[in-house]
């Protein structure tokens, strides 16, 4: 049955170019075409931006040749350009740049290609690329299991946008080799409803490969915590990041925190999509790439912040509301807190110790897992790991 | 049994079910009259509401939607715990989701609450020719299990607005006749409270030492003087 929606062919209208926004998705009537940039731009604005192209192109380098040094050179003058948005034409690159999945491509020549080739024989181990044994039915059954979910997701990965609309189309089948592939190279995350967010958000910017590659720096953690997390079993990650979220609306928004309780509102009512898809689900889109640059700079961080910004500029409604009202309120928050001029620098004002603390723990557990899983000396590995959490102990004994 | 006093009812309804056989589908048809071909998968869960008058009362639907992947089964029960009605969705063209919804209906046997309402659906139905599910399979399990069975289509409104009526009637006839404002949500204080989310930082510092222990033996730290734990 699953087969033969795969090959009937049905080439949809498609949507004329007008009734598209700059990103290529299908304008919503009641959503009046404010997508950022189209507003009417005056020549003084173009001249701005012909010139931060041209500065970034420089930052980069021919190919991303200089990116690595400048980093190391002038990180804080990297971060308050990525701040204030990476520019579209260089998105692409530059999110491969950061992510360090560059570097894994050209590390892993040819086995991207290989993974498309797979059928279920064997089976890629993630990071310690070794070659399991198993159960041969048992994988036949597993990855099967996975790739029918991805085939019943692909229609109804942003469906509303002219790439991904069209049934076979060449967006939908990047999509599904992309997952697919993932699928096959972590078995044991396989594939989990929210990655297609992912995976749709980056082939909108690189090609398939390149997409592949990113992903899988963002879960096994290339640069930053790996997010593998979120998707496992009993969702680990999401359980952790929701009771941090918890307890930072209570320090920030007291008042706020007050009201979630006494309406029995959680986070994980509203929230769990955030980290999930990093906002990349039923969000503007032009407001997703703008967190998507800083994410992949800074890390999870933004992500508690974008969160706290958006409750800080709704704050005195949504302490109005009852339960229903503001679950509502909280899935559906007003256009112009979704401008990323007005909620992003609010969300860089955050300072919170806990955000803090939450970086540092999961750069310890990151390095940790790392430790764990190389060849030096036992001795040595549990001495250099039990420094890492003897240190972060005490950070937390301080206060 | 006209009852002059108009009783106002509020039920919290959860769905669940396996990945697109049409949770949401069901509920946007109910709350909205919209289907959509391809609709985007849940993420989480959703929340819609929807008010029902009946002749003996109006019911106000809190309705939570949730995703249907098996890797989101750990978030389920917070949206399931205090409801007053279930209603456990398959897909008539799928024998797995078939399976699935049983797995719902023992796991709400076990964990619900006894007053739960139990609905039992098989959405699609307009995709006859492509039946794997068949009608008496379902309703003799449905029978023997005490749920309350319904066939329907999202995509062609059939039995939509159906199952919502039939639910807000099983909900009336449960709740005493008071007048005004009864709320059929167990609040899910005492319950919800007691298994509290894990506890951050310490958790992640006992995290952090089970991995160093896995992996080269017990260790001599002293996390617990270090964290003040009790
Ligand atoms: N033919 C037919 N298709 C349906 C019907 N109901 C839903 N669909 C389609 O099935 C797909 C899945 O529907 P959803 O409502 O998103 O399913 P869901 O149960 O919410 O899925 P998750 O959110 O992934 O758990 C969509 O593409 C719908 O258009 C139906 O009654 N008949
Ligand atoms: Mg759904």
């Amino acid at each position: 049955m699953e087969k033969k929606r795969i090959d009937d062919y049905e080439p949809g209208p498609l949507p004329s170019p007008r009734q598209l926004d700059r990103f290529g998705f299908v304008k919503q009537e009641i959503h009046n075409s404010q997508d950022g940039l189209t507003k009417g731009r005056s020549a003084y604005e173009f001249d701005r931006e012909e010139r931060r192209v041209r500065n970034w192109r420089k930052m980069i380098g021919v190919g991303g040749s200089d990116w690595k040094h400048y980093v190391r050179r002038k990180p804080h003058v990297v971060k308050r350009r990525i701040r204030k948005g990476i520019p579209d034409c260089l998105r692409g690159l530059v999110w491969q740049l950061i992510s360090g999945s560059r570097d894994l491509l050209l590390m892993n020549p040819g086995v991207y290609e290989w993974l498309g080739l797979f059928k279920s024989a064997v089976i890629l181990s993630n990071h310690k690329s070794q070659v399991v044994e198993v159960d041969p039915q048992l994988v036949i059954y597993e990855t099967s299991a996975s790739e029918l979910d991805i085939i019943r997701d692909i229609s109804r990965t942003f469906p509303s946008h002219v790439f991904f609309q069209q049934r076979h189309g060449p967006g939908q089948r990047s999509l599904y080799n992309v997952l697919k592939a993932y699928s096959v190279y972590d078995r044991d995350v396989g594939y989990v409803q929210g990655m297609g967010f992912l995976a749709g958000l980056l082939l909108l910017y690189m090609s398939e490969e390149d997409a592949f590659w990113l992903l899988v720096a963002l879960l096994k953690g290339a640069v930053h915590a790996p997010m593998e997390g979120l998707y496992q079993v009993g969702l680990p990650l999401v359980q952790q990041y929701l009771s941090l979220f918890d307890r930072l609306v209570k320090e920030h928004m007291p008042k706020l925190g007050e009201h979630f309780t006494q309406e029995m509102i959680n986070p994980s009512m509203y929230a769990s999509q955030w980290f999930i898809t990093v906002f990349s689900y039923s969000f503007p889109f032009h407001l997703a790439l703008r967190i998507w640059d800083v994410f992949l700079y800074e890390g999870v961080k933004i992500v508690f912040k974008v969160g706290l910004a958006l409750l800080k500029y709704c704050h005195d409604d949504l302490v109005k509301l009852p339960f229903e009202k503001l679950i509502h309120a909280l899935r559906n928050f007003p256009e112009d807190a979704m401008d990323p001029d007005t909620l992003l620098p609010m969300a860089y004002s955050i300072k919170s110790t806990e955000v803090s603390c939450a970086n540092q723990l999961i750069k310890t557990w990151t390095r940790i897992e790392f430790l764990s899983s190389s060849s030096y000396p036992l001795e040595w590995k549990r001495a250099a790991m039990e420094e890492r959490v003897g240190v972060l102990s005490s950070t937390f004994s301080m206060d | 049994m006209a009852r002059t006093g108009n009783k106002n009812i509020q039920a919290k309804l959860v769905l669940l079910g396996d990945m697109g056989t049409g949770k949401t589908s069901m509920v946007l048809r109910f709350t909205k009259g919209q289907f959509f071909d391809f609709q985007e998968s849940t993420i989480g869960a959703a929340f819609f509401t929807q008010v029902l008058s009946l002749n003996e009362a109006t019911i106000k639907f809190d309705i939570w939607d949730t995703a249907g992947q098996e890797r989101y089964h750990s978030l389920a029960p917070m949206y399931y715990r205090g409801a007053a009605a279930a209603v456990v969705v398959y897909d008539i063209t799928s024998m797995d989701s078939f399976e699935r919804a049983k797995k719902w209906v023992i796991e709400l046997q076990r964990q619900g609450n006894p007053n739960l309402i139990m609905f039992l659906v098989g959405n699609k139905v307009d995709l006859e020719e492509k039946r794997k599910v068949g009608n008496e399979e379902a309703e003799q399990y449905a029978k023997e299990n005490g749920l309350v069975f319904l066939e329907t289509s999202a995509k062609t409104a059939q039995n939509v607005n159906e199952l919502f009526y039939e639910i807000a009637k099983r909900l009336t006839k449960k709740v005493p006749s008071r007048p005004t404002g009864m709320k059929l949500h167990r609040r899910p204080q005492e319950t919800g409270r007691r298994r509290q989310l894990p506890r951050f930082p310490q958790l992640f510092v006992r995290m952090l030492v089970y991995q160093i222990e896995l992996h080269c033996g017990p260790s001599d730290l002293k996390i617990k003087a270090a964290l003040n734990e009790k």
